[in-house]
């Protein structure tokens, strides 16, 4: 379906190609992005105390997405709690990209033996499920914040890893390399001058396609309620706040955060999809 | 395509959940007269010993005891005839009744209660028979020989399931034997347990041949009480609101009450363990009546527990040994902020936050993570005395790390039992940093030497008035009036969704919620 679109109809319509979908969602994204650091900056933290007076008020103008049950504003604790999300699946994403860029190159350039050895590591993390791991480095980490922060950047890049591992194998045995090899430039030097800007546009897919997903665990971890105290604006946890109060018609307590949630992961989604499209569409996933 | 379908797909599953959860269906189930299914309370992790802590909460269902109290907290005779208590204090000399048979038709005698209370003394854990010397069978008599006198032995002759010697194994946890309203019939662990009717009871008989206790969480016992296929349901307060179809709420009262236990101590001791004891700022008496003085405990009880509760200003409000002059105006900020004034707090840099010497009233409370109750009663109690300028950090942690964390944080726990033993656990110097009672090491000499009294005097009558002048004697205690070391909040009323038409009789005042404390008067239950 996705090639049939972009390619240009018979009666000369120009309809939408794909470098102006990855613009178009590339702008949404932004703006989201900017929406909820200006929500998360402008609403401050008085939205978050306690309102006893103003418990349980479905959606109206003065509290658009409702209050809970103690009379915490509903649209505060949403943003606060993407604002983290995002903030963790920023940092998260990042890290990630960092550590498979870094084994990649070294698998690539250092020999036969660390070639081995990083192929192993990546076989080992993929084939334990991310949550799982998640929750062991969380715990070790000794929980909260930092805990999930750290999970999260430490589980998500053997995916990656062997992308770029492969792909710089690849450049390995070009030409203008061999000749660099030949000419004496060390393995760092072809690492870094000859085979990171090549990977560049696949590192920033990556970056784009792993967000949404650090995105979801982090909702994940703190759904399953580890980590952080229950009282903390995070999207996991006011989701599984909600599900008590959700068989006593509360349902703006869920319908908001989830679609925010929702919203994050998709934008992000299609923008790392539209990407990888123009980058490199022999490649259909990573 | 694809994906946007699915998206479609998932905002439509997501408004069909909420839809579906907005509807209710009453459905009128048909029960037979003579069987009820309950929903009211987790089952016990350690089966039904007696000897290990079984029915201490709430009636043994299984076993009958020595003693037991009625509908108003009276203490009444049960298996035993009469007792007294020798003049100093060092005998207690009980008469068994001589008729009563164990559900397997054998006589229960003066041994089985030897038996019971010599199990239950070497198993130490649940039940503290330290001060328990000896145990004496005689002809339908049993005598208690203490090592000191102790007037709150009676508890453990109210709460203490007879077991029978003859059938005591190490599984009859499992499958327990008694001389209680009802015989076991069949547990399946984390399902259910069913019980008939014992007929050789030797007490009012209930009216009802079968119950069957279903173990469900809070919310699938709503659920099953909306589908119309429980008889009673415990539920939290959050559910209060809305009408069941077929069945009526019933609040009972209780002390199963909810405080702030504060560290006592100024910071600077080690446990056993290595974790840190005492706290600067709750050290200083100004912060804790302050903050007990500030909070607005009917607000608490309206807007956390949906009006279903009530202010609690000690941990045994309305009970015999409550000493009413412990209740205190709250909800006075001027009050409080004159208290911090002269207990040489002030706000001098205006961030709205009070210090002394330039230390911050600043501390952390900590709450159960997984319980929504407390952590609502601690952010709540955290907005409240901002207006006095204290600022409380609210964190929720695991038991685990609580317990590490609780004798230099203040920490909302909940307590509440028809026994004043547990007072001297709370405030007693000889149980700072045991288990979880005297979390913040208070310590009063004076307060101390009440509870001394107190266990020491004969009879129960006599040691109340010592327990109340522990609370507050003219000069000192452990309540708010003295030295509070604790800032009680509430007092949880227990709901509990009932079929119309089934009475479950007087409701006593009821403890903490371990145990079934509904089915101590199931004797009196009955259909209209």
């Amino acid at each position: 379906m996705k090639q049939a679109s972009s390619v240009v109809t018979l009666n000369g319509a120009n309809r939408w190609n794909e470098r102006r979908r990855t613009f178009a969602s590339t702008i949404l994204a932004a703006i989201f992005l900017a929406g909820i650091a200006a929500c998360s900056w402008l609403l401050g933290s008085s939205g978050l105390s306690v309102q006893l007076e103003n418990r349980n008020l479905a959606p109206s103008m003065t509290h658009l997405f409702g209050t809970d049950w103690l009379g915490r504003d509903m649209l505060s604790r949403t943003v606060k709690g993407l604002a983290l999300s995002i903030k963790v699946g920023l940092l998260g994403a990042a890290c990630s990209v960092v550590i498979a860029a870094t084994m990649g190159l070294m698998a690539a350039t250092l020999g036969r033996t660390v070639d081995r050895m990083i192929s192993w590591l990546i076989d080992v993390c993929m084939s334990v499920p991310h949550l799982v791991m998640l929750i062991l480095i969380a715990f070790v980490c000794g929980g909260g914040l930092k805990g999930i922060a750290i999970g999260i950047m430490l589980t998500h890049w053997p995916s990656l890893a062997r992308i770029i591992r492969a792909e710089a194998m690849q450049l390995m045995a070009a030409e203008y390399v061999l000749v660099a090899r030949k000419l004496g430039s060390s393995r760092l030097k072809v690492a870094i001058r000859h085979l990171a800007p090549h990977l560049l546009p696949q590192l920033l897919v990556g970056f784009l396609v792993l967000f949404p997903h650090a995105v979801l665990h982090e909702a994940a971890i703190t759904f399953l309620g580890l980590g952080m105290s229950p009282h903390q604006p995070a999207i996991g946890i006011i989701l599984s706040e909600s599900m008590r109060y959700l068989s006593t018609g509360m349902w703006w307590l869920a319908v908001f955060p989830g679609l925010g949630l929702l919203l994050t992961v998709r934008a992000f989604d299609k923008l790392g999809n539209h990407l990888r499209q123009l980058v490199d569409p022999r490649h259909t996933h990573l | 395509m694809k994906k946007i379908g699915l998206t479609i797909i998932s905002v439509l599953a997501i408004l069909l959940i909420v839809n579906g959860c907005s509807a209710a269906k009453p459905t009128t189930g048909t029960t037979k007269a003579d069987s009820l299914i309950v929903a009211i309370g987790a089952e016990p992790d350690t089966g039904f010993d007696p000897t290990k802590g079984w029915g201490r909460y709430g009636s043994p269902l299984f076993q009958s005891t020595l003693l037991k109290r009625d509908d108003d907290l009276k203490i009444e005779g049960d298996l035993a005839k009469s007792y007294e208590v020798s003049e100093d204090g060092l005998t207690w000399t009980v008469q068994l009744r001589g008729d009563v048979v164990f559900s397997d038709g054998k006589p229960l005698t003066s041994e089985d209660v030897k038996f019971t209370f010599d199990t239950s003394a070497s198993n130490g854990s649940a039940i503290d028979l330290t001060n328990l010397a000896s145990v004496t069978a005689g002809e339908n008599e049993v005598r208690f020989q203490l090592k000191k006198p102790q007037s709150t032995f009676v508890y453990f002759l109210i709460t203490t399931g007879i077991v029978p010697k003859h059938a005591y194994s190490s599984s009859y946890a499992e499958q327990p034997i008694g001389s209680g309203p009802f015989t076991f019939v069949q547990w399946d662990r984390g399902q259910q347990l069913i019980v008939e009717a014992n007929e050789h009871y030797y007490g009012k008989k209930p009216s009802f041949h079968k119950l069957t206790f279903l173990f469900l969480n809070e919310d699938a016992a709503f659920a099953a009480a909306k589908a119309g296929s429980v008889d009673v349901a415990y539920i939290p307060s959050a559910f209060s609101g809305q009408e069941v179809a077929g069945m009526r709420l019933e609040a009972v009262k209780t002390v199963d009450n909810r405080g702030i236990a504060f560290p006592y101590v100024k910071a600077g001791g080690k446990t056993d363990k290595g974790y840190a004891i005492g706290n600067d700022v709750t050290a200083d008496k100004a912060i804790r009546l302050a903050i007990n003085t500030v909070i607005n405990r009917e607000q608490l009880v309206e807007g956390v527990l949906e009006g279903y509760g009530s202010p609690a200003y000690t941990a045994n409000d309305g009970l015999p040994w409550w000493n009413e002059d412990t209740k205190l105006e709250d909800h006075d900020t001027d009050a409080a902020l004159r208290i911090l004034k002269d207990g040489g707090w002030s706000d001098n840099d205006n961030d709205g936050v009070v210090e002394k010497d330039g230390l911050k009233a600043e501390f952390t409370l900590l709450y159960p993570a997984g319980d929504v109750t407390r952590q609502s009663l601690a952010l709540a109690a955290a907005e409240m005395v901002k207006d006095a300028g204290i600022r409380i950090n609210v964190e929720g942690k695991s038991w685990d790390e609580l317990e590490k964390l609780m004798h230099a944080n203040a920490i909302l726990l909940g307590w509440g039992s028809h026994d004043p033993l547990e007072m001297y656990n709370l405030y007693s110097s000889d149980f700072g940093g045991v288990d979880y009672y005297n979390t913040g090491y208070y310590n009063n000499p004076a307060v101390d030497k009440w509870f001394e009294q107190a266990l020491e005097a004969r009879t129960e009558e006599e040691s109340i008035e010592y327990w109340k002048k522990a609370q507050w004697d003219g000069k000192t205690g452990l309540s708010v009036k003295g030295d509070a070391p604790w800032a009680w909040l509430v007092n949880i009323d227990h709901l509990y969704l009932v079929k119309d038409g089934l009475d479950i009789g007087k409701q006593r005042i009821q403890p903490h919620g371990h145990g079934w404390p509904v089915t101590d008067n199931i004797e009196s239950w009955g259909w209209k």
